[in-house]
């Protein structure tokens, strides 16, 4: 029981962990720590998700901010436009330039990204400057441990291809 | 035999190019990339119903043709992948 109060504390104090890095930080074998994290669902203390090749475990409560940060980092560039934005906020056309991906597509991920609430546009003149309004440790994490499968980087870059010839949103 | 192999080539390519239609529209919700889906799924059945039907000297034709089209795909998937 102790060990599950361990894991269980583990992961609240780093929502988004993976199981991968659980493991290795607390130094329990696979078996052990995949009991201790069925329990741990069955009890609704925790929650994972599969996204990419990598499973992320979430503090219950935390379900509508994880469901929100999995869609924001579901592509390769807005993985970036987040990766950059840690640094410091931005305009949309610094993005442009930094990523090397044209305004149309990066006007498209950024009203996705706003959409979630994961970043927040600020009107200072004519310009219009990004920052992130989500927990960067957690966005941090979550993105370094992100593996795309081949597929997925494929239909990534095919996103970029449609929004920068101007496809339109459902 | 060729021409099958080449043809066979041309639906395996198609519907990857499905899949990652597929992939792009539930990330994004773009009406582009169904659209895409779908062009990429009637090539390939087209493909299909073309070798079931294809004989004689129409094979030869088939074949260049084929070709071409396992060509335009392999592009698109490169213009994907080092992009």
């Amino acid at each position: 029981m102790e060990r599950r109060d361990e894991i269980l504390n583990f992961i609240r104090g780093r929502p988004g962990v993976t199981f991968r890095e659980l493991a290795r930080k607390l130094g329990l074998g696979i078996g052990d720590l995949q009991y201790h994290l069925r329990k741990l669902e069955g009890e609704g203390k925790v929650f994972s998700k599969k996204v990419g090749k990598r499973r992320y475990i979430f503090p219950a409560g935390l379900e509508e901010d994880a469901q929100r940060l999995i869609v924001a980092i579901a592509t390769g560039t807005r993985r970036r436009i987040l990766l950059l934005l840690l640094e410091r906020p931005r305009s949309q056309g610094e993005i442009a330039e930094a990523l090397g991906v044209s305004q149309p597509t990066v006007s498209y991920h950024m009203r996705e990204l706003e959409k979630l609430g994961v970043v927040e546009g600020v009107r200072n003149g004519k310009n219009v400057t990004y920052h992130l309004t989500h927990d960067p440790e957690m966005l941090v994490r979550v993105i370094r441990e992100y593996r795309p499968s081949v597929w997925e980087r494929l239909a990534d870059s095919l996103v970029d291809i449609l929004t920068g010839i101007g496809g339109e949103n459902d | 035999m060729i021409d099958l192999l080449v043809g066979l080539s041309v639906i395996l390519l198609a519907l990857a190019l499905v899949a990652v239609s597929y992939i792009a529209y539930r990330k994004s919700h773009l009406r582009a990339a169904l659209y895409l889906l779908l062009a990429f799924l009637l090539l390939a059945v087209k493909k299909a119903i073309e070798l079931s039907i294809r004989t004689g000297l129409e094979r030869e034709a088939g074949l260049v043709v084929d070709a071409l089209e396992v060509i335009v795909l392999l592009l698109f998937f490169l213009a994907l992948w080092r992009r």
